[in-house]
């Protein structure tokens, strides 16, 4: 019984789909860039550069950081074979449960700053798990639950904006500014949040690597049957899962307010559709932590070096999200056959 | 000679690893043509070069003295070779007859002649004896009528040499007489039959020779009438391997898993009615019964799959009707799953965390809830050398295990945990000789180490060599409770029919 595992083959096989990828985006991209007449050198060195260069690489920072963080709240339970697709609603509520904090919270700046990003956390984390307990206690499908319960979310926290708690001088649907101390810094012109982010990712890997509670994870996402058998609480792990997830994603919602807008804006989190895109890198990376991670940084740094080549030539923006579909479906098709057993 | 099909030096090579090794066989117009050989001795390597489903590194195939070379199984099917798969590949929703004739249905100008498909199936089926109704859905067929389906697909197709991979792993043990009876009639017939299997008496019974594989190459050609079984045995596994089960004196101690009038199901036809029995220290319970008398729903009972709907389950002095799998598994009870893939096993991970489930919450594998993967690593090491696991190492995915091999690692991680219940299910269900008699040295002694088991079976000559007492289930009840040295497999067939006691 000796399989065949030299290092290059290894190497080959791990390195194969990422290759295979890259040269199907370039090729897909030229030729498309080239049928609608577009010079694709042009277009695509300003897709670089506006993404990458060092003047830019800060509004690529700024798009990645709740990019990212919703790659995480996609991947998180993912990883467990659990899609979650409610992350637009744990987002908004963490965002208004921010703001009001910020705003409303009689005590000091920095102290309301933190627990402005506590509340955030909170709200997501309540909303997820109530969409994570409508499965495990009534059977509603997380996949369903977890979507549906976005909506009404995010209708309460409009009409609370537009009205009651609005910012009725300014005739829109909005919360007043926070006050200028209650506010993340900017550090070198990125959204202080950033820091935040990078300490999530870091404790998701840590968590996924060294943690019983990864492992267990990563067993229920590798076969659900097995899990239940070796005694894994099921349930019990949907909820933690979810319950991280939402808190993920209001802490996403409370840095744009905190250290983006200073002020809820209806609307204003969800039109960039970080959640979707955050969906996409997990699934690209299967919900293991680092690839997500990397796809979303990719997914960020493409998406705005589209902003800078719609800027410079006439390729519409909707070109990147294009490129992100395909992929997307590169990554996930199974290629190079079924190497599983015939008997 | 006439020979039908001759197969020279064949070899094929997945990377390092040889699957075939300049293989020669030679197949007579008209016998059964038996396989043999452990998991992974090469064997379905060589039939799905056969029947064209891979192509063979090197060496020819030839059929009626002709050269042949296959790019599909289309080319196959052509040249009148058909395969009963061991995982049917049948559509369930459709009918019998549509299954048959998909792909090859006969037309009256641009329509389906549903009518002369229907009797063309009627008609073969009589023919060869295979009692099946054409207009019977699939997947409401028993499996054993499914793979009747699988053989009128091949002979529909005109096949004249037909291959059997293991077809009996997946037959209870009247099914599996039905098989060997059409297979007899099929090669009275003029068919020629390549018989893949690892079952002794199997061979014994139904082949006119042997071919014997292990690893990759063939080790020896008999004719059936004139080998033995331990001759066979020993081609196989280059080794004597003794048949006969020791089982030591022991003293029968507490009892450990008892079961007090349980009741599953609904209360008009339960699938489980009033059962009682107790499994002591040191001793070994069997459960017979022909499949779908409620063996599946006591084991989903006593792991908590299903509620228990009456009476008591009651493992090592607590009663344990509520509780959690895991909660079960925490007062003492390891269990060995039917379906060591879909169950037993994550195939796509590897073997140290396999080994390690169960055992991963507690020092030394974890502490304070952080894993040590040194520690599962060695875990796993010294249980893969205990049980004699053939793996290439900790880190090796479990999914290119064989079958016997997936069952040892299984075993050793069940085992491992010391606890005083064992649940046992089919534990040598397609594992080959070498490894039944590892995991039946185990089992025994696991019932000297004062171990309650309770072993559920379909193999009737297993249970009668581990057993102490054997109980028959029929229609969800114990009808008989028999002394394993007093009975026979004649016996026990009857009751498990259903024949009602003297
Ligand atoms: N597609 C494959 N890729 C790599 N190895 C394989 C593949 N198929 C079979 N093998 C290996 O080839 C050997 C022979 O397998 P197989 O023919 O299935 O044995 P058998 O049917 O006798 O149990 C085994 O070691 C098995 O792991
Ligand atoms: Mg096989």
């Amino acid at each position: 019984m000796t399989m065949a595992t030299g290092r290059p083959a290894q190497i080959w096989i791990s390195l194969r789909r990422p290759a295979i990828t890259g040269a199907v985006g370039i090729v897909v991209a030229v030729l498309v860039l080239a049928l609608s007449g577009v010079d694709p050198l042009r277009a695509l060195s300003a897709l670089v550069y506006g993404s990458l260069a060092p003047a830019n690489i800060a509004d690529t920072l700024n798009w990645a950081v709740p990019l990212v963080g919703m790659t995480l709240v996609a991947a998180v339970p993912l990883r467990a074979g659990i899609i979650n697709l409610g992350g637009d609603g744990q987002m908004v509520v963490g965002a208004l449960a921010a703001a009001l904090t910020a705003i409303y919270l009689p005590v000091p700046g920095p102290l309301a700053l933190v627990l402005a990003l506590l509340a955030g956390a909170m709200a997501g984390s309540m909303l997820a798990l109530l969409a994570a307990w409508g499965e495990t206690r009534f059977g509603v499908p997380l996949l369903i639950s977890s979507l549906l319960l976005g909506y009404p979310a995010a209708g309460v926290a409009s009409y609370l904006v537009s009205g009651p708690l609005g910012d009725l001088g300014s005739g829109l649907a909005q919360t007043a500014q926070l006050p200028l101390d209650a506010r993340l810094p900017l550090l070198a012109g990125v959204n202080g949040g950033v820091v935040l982010i990078v300490l999530l990712c870091v404790l998701v890997i840590f968590i996924d690597r060294r943690t019983v509670f990864g492992l267990e994870t990563q067993v229920r996402g590798e076969n659900r049957l097995f899990a239940s058998y070796v005694g894994i609480n099921a349930p019990l792990q949907t909820l933690r899962l979810m319950g991280f997830a939402g808190a993920i994603a209001g802490s996403v919602g409370a840095i744009l307010v905190l250290g983006a807008f200073y002020r809820f804006i209806d609307g204003a989190l969800l039109s960039p559709g970080y959640t979707w895109s955050g969906l996409m890198a997990a699934l690209v990376g299967r919900g293991e932590p680092i690839a997500s991670v990397l796809a979303g940084f990719f997914f960020a740094a493409l998406q705005t070096g589209g902003f800078a080549m719609q800027r410079e030539t006439s390729v519409p923006r909707v070109f990147t999200t294009m490129m992100q579909a395909v992929i997307v479906l590169v990554l996930t098709l199974r290629f190079g056959g079924r190497s599983g057993r015939h008997d | 000679m006439d020979n039908i099909l001759e197969v020279e030096n064949i070899e094929k090579r997945y990377g390092d690893l040889v699957a075939n090794r300049d293989v020669n066989l030679a197949v007579r117009q008209g016998e059964i043509h038996a396989v043999m050989g452990e998991n992974g001795a090469g064997k379905s390597t060589l039939m799905a070069i056969l029947f064209g489903m891979i192509r063979p590194s090197a060496g020819t195939v030839r059929l009626r003295g002709k050269p042949v070379q296959f790019a599909s199984t289309l080319d196959a099917i052509s040249a009148r070779i058909g395969m009963v798969h061991q995982a049917f590949k049948l559509f369930p929703s459709l009918t019998v007859w549509e299954n048959i004739v998909f792909g090859a249905e006969p037309v009256r100008g641009a329509l389906l002649d549903r009518k002369a498909a229907r009797e063309r199936v009627a008609a073969l089926a009589r023919t060869h004896h295979l009692d099946v109704d054409p207009d019977a859905v699939v997947g409401k067929l028993p499996i054993g009528m499914q793979q009747r389906v699988e053989i009128l697909k091949a002979l529909y197709r005109d096949a004249e040499i037909l291959i059997l991979d293991e077809p009996t792993a997946v037959l209870a043990p009247a099914e599996r007489d039905g098989l060997l009876k059409i297979m007899r009639e099929l090669a009275a017939s003029g068919k020629t039959l390549l018989f893949v299997t690892h079952k002794l008496n199997e061979v014994m019974a139904v082949s006119d020779r042997v071919t014997v594989m292990r690893r990759g190459e063939v080790t020896d050609r008999m004719v059936t009438a004139d080998t033995t079984a331990a001759a066979i045995i020993r081609a196989m596994t280059g080794r004597e391997v003794s048949h006969e089960v020791v089982k030591p004196a022991t003293a029968r101690g507490r009892p450990l898993l008892e079961i007090d009038r349980l009741m599953v199901g609904n209360a008009a036809k339960p699938a489980l009615d009033a059962v009682s029995f107790a499994v002591h220290a040191g001793e070994i319970v069997g459960i017979a019964g022909v499949a779908g008398n409620g063996q599946a729903e006591l084991v989903d009972a006593v792991t908590g799959r299903r509620v228990i709907d009456g009476g008591t389950l009651t493992i090592a002095g607590t009663r344990a009707n509520d509780l959690s799998l895991r909660e079960r598994r925490g007062l003492g009870m390891a269990i060995v799953p039917e379906d060591r893939h879909d169950v037993g096993s994550v195939a796509g991970m590897p073997a140290y965390v396999n080994m390690s489930m169960g055992k991963h919450r507690a020092p030394p594998l974890s502490r304070r809830g952080l894993i040590d993967r040194a520690a599962m690593r060695r875990h796993a090491e010294t249980l893969i050398q205990r049980f004699g696991v053939a793996i290439q190492g900790p880190d090796t995915r479990v999914g290119t295990l064989s079958g016997g091999n997936l069952q040892k690692l299984i075993v050793a991680r069940e085992f491992d945990h010391q606890a005083p219940v064992l649940l046992v299910e089919q534990p040598t269900r397609g594992v080959d000789v070498g490894a039944i008699e590892y995991i039946h040295r185990v089992l025994v002694d696991e019932r000297s180490a004062g171990r309650a088991v309770l072993l559920i079976s379909s193999e009737l000559p297993e249970l009668l060599a581990l057993c102490d007492r054997i109980l028959v289930l029929y229609e969800g009840r114990i009808v008989r409770e028999l002394a394993a040295s007093q009975t026979d497999e004649k016996e026990i067939g009857f009751y498990m029919a259903g024949g009602k006691g003297a």
